[in-house]
């Protein structure tokens, strides 16, 4: 199973220039797309096709950061990315979305924009605390809280945004 | 069309881009020297209006001639066929205003009853104007190579197998389909040789697509993409046909309506050139003076342009750019040559659009760009094209609620896979319905197709692991394959489209249109794969020639006999032996293939770390900034 990482030819590191890889995936697809081997044969061809949906794949993947994270867990430890969500955390987003459902009943805009630069704020540092686990102190454990902490603040923020819509 | 036209026999087919419009279509090609140019007829019209009128006797008439008789003939003269492929007939665009007699059998697909007691689908009515677009080209070039037709890029894969079984019927190779608005950017592109971000706004008869594009040395990206397919300058026709038909009586016959639509438009191109428009209305004995300025009709078409800008305002939020970001905006579409779109569009981007190219032709010119370059001919700079899924694409599970398999703006090709289980023991079978869409119920969205899994091994309920694969090729069309992971087995698909025809239906198709014996199917069957083994040949040969030190003298002596085979079944008159010849050759050069790909790839990275990258990008011409991901889906558990 080649990883998103060896697709693209790139290190596999979580800290990595959105303008890299996309510069990346433009590169390979003008090696693999389709339309580069039009006059190829058939076998040439459904090859090509083969490794051009893999480069997409591997683009999808990476791009998105929580993605890419969970990527990376599942490469260095197998067992380290099903764990169950710490308590605490459930805990502390439930009572967001408490506040959350408050707000919204009051109408209180300001407030749920106030609650939404908070969670933006602790999401800004969990996404740090991620890269460096990741990438620099090699420890697995911190890494998985970081990442399933941020990604239940970003379901939260997503609810704030559909709470803030006209 | 030139008198005298002397091609040489030996020259190779050339390439063409074909526009088929809702209004009117247009072929073009390249030649050896200078740009595009879009091919005419004998009068030295350009545009093919997309009209097919079908006859109690005789061939049906196409382009000019047909739009002609379009008001003696309102039933049998079918105008904007576009907007019905792909389409149902339950749809409530087949109930619009127009004055067609539906078939009413058996089967969603659209079906038009008309003279000579014929049923045609929108499919053949296509394939008659692809056909009379072929005809014109080959006039002019002698024999034709493929073509690379164009769709709009809100187009679903109804729509767009629709368009590829309309070409087939039509007798043309299909190189790609491309977008229009990237069309569009092609042709604007390579002439300005600009980098940057555009949004090609393209209001043609029956359609609307916005598209945000990025150029960048010499890689055309399309960032995203929104639209309306039912919305175009036949809804401004629509309007003002309204009043005409007001105006001149309850009459409302199918003879009145055509002629109503045909003077809504003389109304609203004169409004394009002048402020006022003073007319007689003449039909079938009633007359009536009419008259219409400029600002009546700006505020009658204001809720069409608003339309639009929903759908633009959309776009640009899809792809996370402000209209402040954009280094330019793209007309396309004769409908923005109306003064108040034009303004409208100023408005809604801040700033002035460009419009340096025809409207109408500018998309066939890219497209005979693209044909050009597919076909490997002439030295046109390198341009790649990367697109995009338009819609969603789901699964319909249990309750009726959609499973999203690929999210909208995924870049294509690409593939994903989601495994199901069987519900019953002994399960042999298994339904997956396939749509299209971004609502939550599967019955709010367009239904794709029903493909039914056959051959699962049979064991109790729940133990199967149907790993199903959903891969939507470069053209944005959807094929489904499907292995049983615990043993390994794979199923046989049975493919129902929901819009389209099948299989058998367009081999039945082909044969009616040629009219010919059995025999004669035979030979050019046979033609045909002697082009496609000499293809193969010259091609294998290419590639031995560049990388066969990638393979040692076993592998190479089992390609050269493969090779051999080919050859000798070429002189032979067994189609079906020189097709197994074909075959065995692909899967002979199968591990050539990987490892060709991988030699790619590695040209491809050119040895360099991701520093150099780093730098090298900053320094890039046109990228001033991080890119901003795509709006990514929900896809987390």
């Amino acid at each position: 199973m080649t990883s998103p990482f060896e697709v693209l030819g790139l290190p596999v590191r979580f800290g990595i220039e959105p303008a890299v890889l996309e510069t990346r995936w433009k590169e390979l697809s003008k090696a693999f797309h389709p339309d580069r081997h039009v006059q190829a044969a058939p076998a040439e061809r459904r090859a090509a096709l083969n490794r051009a949906v893999g480069v997409n794949e591997a683009y999808r993947a990476l791009r998105d950061d929580l993605v890419r994270a969970q990527t990376i867990l599942s490469l260095r430890g197998p067992d380290a990315s099903h764990q169950a969500a710490d308590p605490a955390l459930l805990m502390e987003v439930m009572e967001l979305r408490e506040g959350l459902g408050e707000r919204k009943a009051q109408g209180d805009r300001a407030g749920i924009e106030s609650m939404a630069a908070q969670v933006r704020g602790d999401a800004e540092t969990t996404s740090a605390t991620l890269a460096q686990s990741l990438d620099e102190t090699d420890d697995l454990a911190a890494a998985h809280t970081a990442l399933c902490r941020l990604r239940y603040l970003r379901r939260f923020l997503d609810e704030v945004e559909l709470a803030l819509e006209p | 069309m030139s008198l005298l036209q002397i091609h040489d026999p030996r020259s190779a087919p050339r390439p063409i881009g074909i526009d088929l419009g809702t209004t009117h279509s247009i072929v073009a090609y390249v030649p050896p020297s200078g740009g595009p140019v879009a091919i005419s007829d004998c009068d030295g019209e350009l545009l093919v209006p997309s009209v097919v009128q079908y006859r109690a006797v005789g061939a049906p008439l196409i382009g000019t001639p047909a739009k002609r008789g379009a008001v003696d003939a309102p039933i049998d003269t079918i105008v904007s066929v576009k907007r019905f492929m792909g389409r149902g007939a339950a749809d409530p665009e087949t109930r619009k205003l127009g004055p067609y007699r539906f078939a009413t059998d058996e089967g969603p697909v659209v079906k038009f009853a008309v003279a000579g007691d014929r049923v045609v689908t929108p499919i053949e009515v296509s394939a008659e104007i692809l056909r009379e677009l072929k005809d014109r080209a080959e006039d002019e070039l002698g024999p034709i190579g493929g073509a690379v037709i164009t769709v709009p890029a809100y187009f679903d894969d109804a729509q767009r197998q629709a368009t590829k079984d309309a070409a087939r019927l039509a007798g043309l190779t299909v190189l790609r389909l491309i977008n229009e608005p990237t069309a569009a950017a092609l042709a604007y592109g390579l002439e300005r040789k600009k980098n940057g971000r555009f949004v090609v706004y393209d209001l043609g008869g029956g359609t609307f697509d916005v598209t945000l594009l990025e150029l960048d040395d010499g890689v055309f990206h399309v960032r995203a993409t929104g639209g309306d397919s039912q919305l175009g300058g036949d809804d401004m026709d629509r309007l003002l046909a309204e009043q005409v038909l007001t105006a001149l009586g309850a009459d409302r016959s199918p003879g009145r309506v055509r002629y109503a639509l045909d003077a809504a438009r003389e109304i609203k191109h004169a409004l394009t050139t002048s402020e006022r428009v003073v007319t007689k209305l003449e039909h079938d004995g009633a007359t009536a003076p009419f008259e219409m300025d400029r600002a009546s009709f700006d505020d009658a078409i204001r809720s069409l342009l608003d339309r639009t800008g929903a759908a633009s305002r959309r776009v640009l939020r899809d792809a996370s750019v402000a209209a402040a970001d954009l280094d330019g905006v793209i007309l396309v579409g004769g409908s923005t040559r109306v003064p108040a779109v034009r303004a409208y569009v100023a408005e809604l981007f801040g700033q002035p659009p460009l419009t340096d190219l025809d409207p109408d032709l500018v998309v066939a010119l890219g497209a005979a760009v693209q044909a050009d370059v597919l076909a490997g001919q002439g030295d046109r700079p390198e341009v790649l094209l990367l697109d995009v899924l338009p819609l969603s694409l789901g699964v319909e599970a249990m309750g009726g609620v959609v499973e999203r398999i690929l999210p909208r703006n995924t870049a294509i090709p690409t593939e994903a896979a989601q495994v199901f289980t069987t519900y019953a023991d002994q399960q042999t079978g298994f339904e997956i319905h396939v749509v299209q869409g971004e609502r939550e119920l599967a019955k709010d969205c367009r239904s794709l197709a029903h493909f039914t899994l056959r051959g699962i091994p049979p064991m109790a309920a729940g133990l199967a692991r149907l790993e199903v694969r959903f891969r939507v090729d470069a053209d944005g069309l959807l094929s489904v394959s499907a292995k049983e992971r615990t043993t390994g087995i794979e199923q046989a698909i049975d493919v129902k489209p929901s819009y389209g025809l099948d299989e058998a239906d367009i081999e039945r198709m082909l044969l009616e249109a040629y009219e010919v014996g059995e025999a004669d199917v035979v030979a050019r069957t046979l033609a045909e794969r002697r082009v496609e083994a000499s293809r193969v040949e010259l091609a294998t040969n290419k590639a031995l020639a560049e990388d066969g030190d990638l393979l040692d003298s076993n592998e190479q002596s089992s390609i050269d006999a493969a090779l051999i085979d080919v050859a000798k079944a070429r002189a032979g008159e067994d189609a079906r032996r020189l097709q197994a010849t074909i075959d065995a050759l692909e899967s002979a050069t199968h591990t050539f293939a990987g490892r060709r790909m991988d030699r790619a790839m590695q040209r491809a990275l050119g040895g360099r770390g991701v520093d150099e990258i780093a730098t090298d990008t900053e320094h890039a011409r046109g990228i001033e900034r991080a890119h901003e991901p795509l709006i990514r889906s929900d896809d987390e558990p």
